[in-house]
C-alpha cells in the first residue's frame, strides 16, 4: 500500500492563529507535529474567512522555513553601501546589536530626533507605529499605504467615519467594480470576500467591471469595460450626468434628509449663514432661507438657484448639478474611450437596480433597500486628483441613497471600534479624515520630511521624501536626516523615483532594519535585527474586515527559529536603552485605549512582556475573562457585525454631499501659507465638489509619451514580500499575465513587437525594461506590469530574477500628487522602444 | 461501494490558485510537481476577450489508462475509486506518464528530493513530506486519500475561497455531485479518451 505521512494524519495538534501573509489577517489553524508546522488551513470557526484561505496564506510555511531568512542579529562590515554591494554581514549578539543601535540612534536623538527617518510597514502591529513619535521623529519614509489609501481613507472618514468601503455582498444585486480586486483578487480579507462575492454572483448579482486590463474581476464580470487609466471619474461623472440631467432619477429624500445637499451656498463656495451663524436652506413654502434645523423637511429645497437680498444662492446639490452639465456622456467618452452609449446604459441599469424608495426589514427594523452600488479601490483613485475620484464615486452612490444601507455601499471600519461617529458642525457627522494619528497642526518650516503638517486631510504622503530631502531648502526643512529605522517596510522598492530614494539611502550615516529577510532596503542596513514570522510571534489583529468585527490572535505555533525576537520586545528594548521606555508605555496606554480603563494601564517604569501586553489589550476590550489565555484556546473573538453596526451608523447626522469641510480646510491652508510667505504651494484640490480636469498624466501625453503604464495585483502576490517565495513564483511564472509587460495584440502588431522581445518603457520619472507579453485583455493604449515580476534583491536562489520595477516610472513630486490629500499618481505616461541586445 | 470524485464550478472559480498552494503544503510535492493546478487562458479578441480559469487535478478515472498500462500493478484503483500508486511497487517505467491524457502523472527524477524550495537543503517540513516519496518512482494526486480516510475533504476543497470545488460520492443517488451535473449540464475533460473521469466541470 501507498504510505503517506502528510499533515493531517497523525498525532500532532491544530493551533488557532492569524495569517500574516498580507496585512489583513484571516483566521487560520496550523497543524504542528513534533515541533514542525506542516499545514495551514483557514479557521472554519472564524466568520471572517469561514475556513477559506488565499494562495498567499496557503504558502505561509514556505516563509517560515525559507533558509534565507535572517535568524541572528547581524552587523555590516562592508562600509560601502549599494543595491548590489555585499554588506558582508557578521553575526553578533542581541546585546551588541542593541548597544550599537542605541549608541547611534542616541546620538541622533540628542542632536535632533527629527534626523531619524522611519519606515514602518507592519500593519498588523499598527499599535506600535507611534514609536518614532516617542523617539521624537515625525518622519514617515515609506509609501506603502499612500498608494491605495492616500485619498481613499480620508474621504471614507469624512463621509461616514469608515476607513475602507465595500458594497453589500449580502443584498447587492448590481455591482459596479472600478479599478478594484475586491471579492476577486485582493483587498479586505480576500478569502472571505471571494466567498461572499461568489455567493452573490451565484444568486444572480450582476457585476460590471471597469478596468484598463482584463483583471480577474473583469474576467468574471457580466461585462468588462476597458478604460483609459485615471479617467474612471470621468465615466462616473458621465453617469451622474445621465441620472440627473437625462433621466431625472435620484433619491431626493435621502439627499434632502441625510446629507447637506440642500444647504445653501454662496458663489464663493461658503455656506449661507444667518446672523446667529446657522446654515440656511431654502424653504419653498416661505420662499425664503431658513435655518437648516428649523425648516420643515417637506418644504426644504434640494435643488434650485435662488436670490436673497441680491445675492445668488444655490443648494449644494444644485452646484454639482450645474458642474455636471458639462459632463455629457459624449464628452466623457472622449476622455475615457468608453462609448457614450455604454455610459448611458450602465447608468440606466444602475438606477433601475437601485429601487429608489424601496425598504426592507431586518430584525424588526426598517431600512432603505438599495441593491445597487459602485465599489472602487486603488486603480481608480490612486491618482493625482484622487480626492475628486473618491468624492465622485461616493456622490454617485449617494445619488441613489445607498450609503450604509442594505444592498448599498458600506463603510468598513478600521477596527473593532467601528465607525467613528460623533456630531460635527451644522448638523453634520464630524469628518474623520485622519484615523491613524491625530491631524498635525500646520507648521512652517515643517518638522516632517514628508510634509505631514501641510496635509490636514491626507494620509501620510511618504513619497514626497524624494522631493523634500533632496531639496530641503525649498521646503524650509531646517535639518538633514542622518539615520533610518526600517521595520518591515521596503522603501527602496515601494517609493517612486528609485534613484532619488537611493541617494537618500546613501546620505544615511546609520541604518537599522527589523526584518525577516533581506530586501533591497536592508542592503543599506548597518545592523539587522531579525523579526519573527507570523507563525512564531504574538499579536491581536482586527484590521478592516468587511462583514465581521473582533480580534483574532496570532500566536507562536512553533518555537521561533534561530535567535529572532518579537518586534514588541525590540522596540521596547530600544526605548529602554534610549531612555524613553516610560514615554513608550504612555503612548501605548493612549493608542490601546488603556487610559480610559486604568486597571489595564502599563506602568511607565515597568518592562512588560509581549504576552503581558497583549493580555492587557485583550482584557481591556473583551473583559477580565478573555485574556491572552482565552484567545490562545479559542483563537478569536470574531463575530458578524449586527445590522445596527453595519447600517446607517451615522443615524440622524447628515453626511457630506457638499464637502464644505474640505473647502474650508483649503481656505485655512491658503491663509496659513500666506502668513508664512509661501505662495507657490499648490492648494488647487481643496474643492467642495468634484469635477473633471485633466491630470498631469494626461498632459504628459502632449510631450511625446504616447502610452499609459499601470501596475496590477492578483491573488498570488502582494506587491513585495511574496515575490521572493518560490512556492508562489513557481505558479505565477506559468500564467502569461505575469510573464512580462502586457501589450494589446493590435498595439504590439503596430509596433512590431512579439512576446519575449525586450522593451524599455520611459516615463517623465524614469524607465524600466522587461520582455513583451502580447495579450488581448488590455486597453490598446496601456502597458501592464504585474505585481509578480520579481524584485532586485532575492536571496532564495530558486526564484528567477526578472527585476522589472514599476515604481521607477512614477514621479514623487507635487505635480503628480493630489494637493489636498497627498495621494500619489500611480499611473505613468510612457513611450516605448525596443532594447537592442 | 463509493465512487469518490469532484465537481468544479467554473462560474465560482476565480483562478486564485489557493487549491494549487493548499495541495503544495498538504502533499509537500517537490519542485516543479503540482497535483493541483489552474490552467489560465485568454479567449476572444479585444475588447470582447476574457480569461478562463480551469482548475485541474487527477480525474480519478474509472477506466484509468495509467492503471491499465502499469506493468507491476503499482497503480491501482481503491474500492472507493481513488487512483493510487504504491511507490514500493513502482519501477519508474513512466508508461503511466504517457498513458495519462491529462498529464497528471509525475515522475520524481533522481536528485529531485535532495533539494526543496530553499537555496540550500530541505526544510524541516519538506524533510517530513519528502519521506513519502521515492526518487525514480511516479506520484500523483491521491484525492487526499489520507484525509478522506479520516473523514476529511481534500485540501484543495477545504481551502477554496469560492467553494468552487465540491467533493462527494457519485454513487450517492441524487447526491450533490449528480444533482449539480444534471442541473448545470456538467462535462468532463477530454471525453474522447473514454477514461470515465470522476471529476466534472460546470460552465462559467
Amino acid at each position: 500500500m501507498a504510505t503517506t505521512r502528510t499533515a493531517t494524519r497523525s498525532q500532532g495538534r491544530w493551533i488557532p492563529s492569524t495569517c500574516g501573509m498580507c496585512l489583513h489577517g484571516c483566521g487560520i489553524k496550523v497543524y504542528v507535529e513534533n515541533g514542525v508546522a506542516l499545514k495551514i488551513e483557514g479557521d472554519p470557526t472564524n466568520p471572517d474567512n469561514l475556513g477559506k484561505l488565499c494562495p498567499k496564506g496557503n504558502a505561509g510555511l514556505a516563509r517560515l522555513y525559507d533558509s534565507t531568512r535572517v535568524l541572528h542579529p547581524m552587523k555590516r562590515t562592508n562600509p560601502k553601501k549599494g543595491l548590489h554591494e555585499d554588506p558582508r554581514w557578521v553575526r553578533i549578539s542581541w546585546d551588541e546589536a542593541y548597544e550599537i543601535v542605541a549608541r547611534e540612534l542616541g546620538k541622533v536623538r540628542r542632536d535632533d530626533p527629527r534626523k531619524l527617518l522611519c519606515a514602518l510597514g507592519d500593519f498588523q502591529r499598527i499599535l506600535f507605529w507611534g514609536w518614532p513619535a516617542v523617539f521624537g521623529s515625525p518622519n514617515f519614509f515609506t509609501s506603502l499605504g499612500n498608494y491605495c489609501g492616500g485619498s481613499y481613507h480620508p474621504v471614507n472618514g469624512c463621509v461616514d467615519g469608515s476607513f475602507a468601503a465595500i458594497n453589500d455582498y449580502e443584498y447587492c444585486n448590481y455591482w459596479i467594480q472600478i479599478g478594484s480586486g475586491d471579492g476577486f483578487s485582493s483587498h479586505l480579507h480576500l478569502s472571505g470576500s471571494a466567498k461572499r462575492m461568489a455567493d452573490a454572483r451565484m444568486r444572480g448579482m450582476k457585476v460590471v467591471s471597469l478596468d484598463p486590463r482584463c483583471s480577474v474581476a473583469s474576467a468574471k464580470a457580466d461585462e468588462w469595460i476597458p478604460i483609459i487609466p485615471g479617467t474612471d471619474r470621468a465615466f462616473v461623472l458621465g453617469m451622474a450626468h445621465v441620472l440627473i440631467h437625462e433621466l431625472g432619477r435620484y433619491d431626493r429624500d435621502f439627499l434632502r434628509d441625510h446629507t447637506n445637499a440642500p444647504y445653501l451656498v454662496k458663489e464663493d463656495g461658503d455656506y449661507v449663514r444667518d446672523a446667529s451663524g446657522k446654515v440656511q436652506v431654502w424653504d419653498l413654502k416661505a420662499n425664503a432661507p431658513h435655518a437648516w434645523d428649523e425648516a420643515p423637511s417637506g418644504s426644504m429645497a434640494l435643488e434650485g438657484t435662488f436670490s436673497h437680498q441680491g445675492i445668488k444662492l444655490r443648494t449644494g446639490f444644485q452646484v454639482w448639478k450645474d458642474i455636471l452639465l458639462e459632463n455629457t456622456p459624449e464628452k466623457m467618452a472622449e476622455v475615457t474611450t468608453v462609448p457614450a452609449s455604454t455610459i448611458r446604459k450602465i447608468a440606466k441599469e444602475f438606477v433601475d437596480a437601485a429601487q429608489i424608495g424601496a425598504t426592507m426589514e431586518i430584525e424588526g427594523k426598517t431600512y432603505p433597500y438599495r441593491p445597487a452600488a459602485l465599489n472602487y479601490y486603488r486603480g481608480s483613485q490612486s491618482h493625482g486628483n484622487g480626492l475628486f475620484d473618491n468624492m465622485t464615486f461616493k456622490l454617485f452612490n449617494m445619488l441613489v441613497g445607498n450609503i450604509d444601507v442594505p444592498g448599498g455601499h458600506l463603510g468598513v471600519p478600521l477596527d473593532h471600534r467601528g465607525f467613528f461617529v460623533s456630531p460635527g458642525e451644522d448638523g453634520m457627522l464630524k469628518p474623520e479624515p485622519h484615523q491613524l494619528h491625530p491631524a498635525p497642526p500646520f507648521k512652517y518650516p515643517p518638522d516632517s520630511s514628508h510634509l505631514m503638517e501641510w496635509f490636514p486631510i491626507g494620509f501620510d504622503a511618504g513619497h514626497l521624501n524624494a522631493e523634500t530631502l533632496l531639496n530641503p531648502e525649498r521646503f524650509g526643512l531646517d535639518y538633514r536626516p542622518e539615520a533610518m529605522l526600517i521595520y518591515h517596510s521596503n522603501p527602496w522598492w515601494n517609493m517612486p523615483e528609485t534613484d532619488k530614494i537611493e541617494e537618500i539611502f546613501q546620505q544615511m550615516k546609520f541604518v537599522v532594519a527589523i526584518e525577516i529577510q533581506e530586501t533591497e532596503s536592508t542592503q543599506w542596513a548597518d545592523v539587522f535585527l531579525p523579526d519573527q514570522t507570523f507563525l512564531e510571534s504574538t499579536l491581536l489583529n482586527c484590521l478592516e474586515p468587511p462583514a465581521v468585527t473582533g480580534h483574532s490572535l496570532r500566536q507562536p505555533v512553533v518555537k521561533p527559529l534561530g535567535d529572532t525576537r518579537d518586534p514588541y520586545d525590540i522596540l521596547t528594548e530600544l526605548s529602554e536603552r534610549l531612555g524613553f521606555r516610560d514615554d513608550w508605555n504612555d503612548l501605548l496606554n493612549v493608542v490601546c485605549g488603556f487610559t480610559a480603563k486604568p486597571q489595564y494601564l502599563l506602568e511607565p517604569e515597568k518592562r512588560h512582556s509581549v504576552d503581558e501586553f497583549w493580555d492587557r489589550y485583550a482584557r481591556s476590550i473583551y473583559g477580565e475573562e478573555k485574556g491572552l489565555e482565552w484567545f490562545k484556546e479559542h483563537g478569536h473573538a470574531v463575530r458578524y457585525r449586527t445590522p445596527e453596526e453595519t447600517y446607517l451608523a451615522y443615524g440622524s447626522l447628515r453626511i457630506p454631499f457638499y464637502f464644505e469641510f474640505i473647502k474650508r480646510t483649503g481656505d485655512e491652508m491658503r491663509q496659513k501659507f500666506a502668513e508664512v510667505g509661501l505662495q507657490d504651494w499648490p492648494l488647487d484640490n481643496y474643492k467642495p465638489l468634484p469635477f473633471w480636469k485633466n491630470s498631469q498624466v494626461i498632459e504628459d501625453g502632449k510631450a511625446g509619451y504616447e502610452f499609459y503604464a499601470i501596475t496590477f495585483k492578483e491573488s498570488l502576490h502582494t506587491f513585495a514580500d511574496t515575490m521572493v517565495m518560490p512556492w508562489l513564483t513557481e505558479v505565477s511564472e506559468k500564467d502569461p499575465i505575469h510573464g512580462g509587460i502586457l501589450i494589446n495584440s493590435v498595439t504590439a502588431g503596430k509596433l512590431g513587437f512579439k512576446t519575449g522581445d525586450p522593451i524599455r518603457l520611459t516615463s517623465p520619472g524614469g524607465s524600466i525594461e522587461g520582455p513583451v507579453q502580447v495579450v488581448e485583455g488590455i486597453h490598446p493604449q496601456v502597458f501592464g506590469v504585474s505585481n509578480a515580476i520579481t524584485r532586485d534583491v532575492v536571496t532564495n536562489k530558486q526564484v528567477k530574477l526578472r527585476g522589472t520595477h514599476f515604481n521607477r516610472l512614477l514621479t514623487g513630486s507635487m505635480k503628480y500628487t493630489d494637493s489636498a490629500t497627498g495621494g500619489l499618481e500611480s499611473t505613468a505616461r510612457v513611450r516605448v522602444e525596443r532594447v537592442k541586445r | 461501494m463509493a465512487r469518490l470524485g469532484m465537481v468544479i464550478d467554473l462560474k465560482r472559480c476565480i483562478g486564485c490558485n489557493a487549491c494549487t498552494l493548499a495541495c503544495k503544503q498538504e502533499n509537500g510535492t517537490p519542485e516543479g510537481i503540482s497535483f493541483s493546478r489552474v490552467i489560465t487562458e485568454e479567449v476572444g479578441t479585444y475588447p470582447n476577450s476574457t480569461r478562463t480559469f480551469l482548475p485541474t487535478l487527477c480525474n480519478h478515472c474509472s477506466d484509468a489508462p495509467c492503471a491499465a498500462v502499469c506493468p507491476t500493478g503499482a497503480t491501482y484503483i481503491r474500492p472507493d475509486g481513488i487512483v493510487m500508486v504504491d511507490h514500493n511497487m513502482c519501477i519508474g517505467c513512466r508508461a503511466c506518464n504517457l498513458a495519462c491524457p491529462y498529464m497528471n502523472r509525475h515522475y520524481i527524477e533522481h536528485g529531485l528530493l535532495e533539494h526543496g524550495y530553499n537555496s540550500e537543503g530541505i526544510s524541516p517540513m519538506e524533510a517530513i513530506k519528502f519521506a513519502d516519496f521515492d526518487e525514480g518512482t511516479n506520484i500523483k494526486c491521491t484525492l487526499c486519500a489520507h484525509r478522506v480516510d479520516q473523514g476529511l475533504e481534500p485540501a484543495c476543497v477545504v481551502t477554496c475561497p469560492t467553494d468552487a470545488r465540491i467533493f462527494g460520492d457519485w454513487e450517492e443517488e441524487d447526491g450533490k455531485l449528480q444533482r449539480l451535473v444534471k442541473e448545470r449540464k456538467g462535462w468532463t475533460l477530454l471525453p474522447e479518451y473514454e477514461t470515465k473521469p470522476n471529476v466534472y466541470y460546470l460552465d462559467a
